[in-house]
């Protein structure tokens, strides 16, 4: 079954509870496949902010972003697994799709929701975004 | 074996992307040592759930149950105990309602992208898509 094989999982976090929890099942399938981890923040650019800020509201999220990369690597780091960490600039779901792309990852998995507090009851709209476009299979974790 | 997915649902509809999603399952289940529930169910529209005379459309199990043992015999070909149950009713509703029932104890839903309706064919499936959005399992949406 060599189509079936998650050689590659590819796991993006934003700082919530529940990008934590994809990481820990990526933990998981990753004792059992032997795949590859590659974690993903990506810092988003596209929604309007104030031209005098920007720059320090960038490199707030930066910051933000190599905190939580950080916080990833030591969660699987523990399971002694190593994983390739990237930082990531623009649109959040077409940088994950491209790093999909590049890495040719088979697996992405993805909490169900994230920071986004309006959309606590349903699926989140990037993982929603996600699981429509992506071209490689995705778990939601729950 | 870390992987708690003891129990896995396949829902079916004898797509060939719900095939994918079987064998996919069948993979893992290898790997978890664990056990395959399908779930196929026969769509009914909400007026014959109502109208009496709905329910004397008796040959309309027999296309759910080839599925079924299709899938039970691809399942056995890999050593993986399957079981399989079919409903009528509303194909997203049902298998969700199913998921997420305690009683059955599932831990993983498997679907294919997308099934058989081919007018939505670009985008991902509206069955997977309510599946998603309403499943309180975690969802393996198999491209």
């Amino acid at each position: 079954m060599t189509a079936n094989n998650f050689k590659k999982i590819l796991v993006p976090v934003d700082g919530s509870k529940y990008s934590d929890k994809a990481l820990k099942r990526a933990g998981e399938l990753v004792d059992v496949f032997d795949s590859k981890v590659v974690v993903i923040y990506v810092v988003e650019k596209s929604v309007p902010i104030n031209l005098l800020d920007r720059k320090e509201y960038l490199q707030i999220l930066r910051k933000f972003g190599n905190k939580t990369l950080d916080r990833a690597h030591t969660i699987l780091s523990k399971k002694e697994i190593s994983a390739k960490l990237l930082l990531k600039e623009g649109n959040i779901v077409s940088e994950i799709e491209k790093a999909a792309k590049a890495e040719k990852c088979d697996l992405i998995i993805v909490g169900n929701k994230g920071l986004g507090a309006v959309t606590r009851f349903l699926l989140g709209s990037i993982s929603n975004k996600i699981s429509q476009s992506s071209s490689c299979s995705v778990l939601i974790v729950k | 074996m870390a992987i708690k997915t003891k129990k896995i649902l396949v829902p079916l509809d004898g797509s060939k992307n719900s095939l994918r999603g079987l064998d996919m399952a069948i993979h893992l289940a290898r790997q978890s040592q664990g056990t395959l529930t399908a779930l196929s169910v026969k769509t009914v529209p909400g007026v014959y759930a109502l109208h009496p005379l709905g329910f004397l459309d008796f040959n309309s199990m027999k296309e759910v149950k080839k599925i079924l043992a299709d899938a039970k015999l691809r399942a056995a070909k890999k050593g993986i105990q399957l079981t399989g149950k079919a409903i009528a009713g509303d194909p997203g509703y049902d298998i969700a309602r199913f998921a997420n029932n305690s009683k059955n104890k599932i831990d993983l839903v498997v679907v294919g992208a997308r099934g058989r309706g081919s007018a939505k064919e670009i985008f991902l499936g509206s069955v997977s898509n309510y599946v998603l959005h309403k499943c309180k399992k975690p969802v393996l949406v198999v491209k």
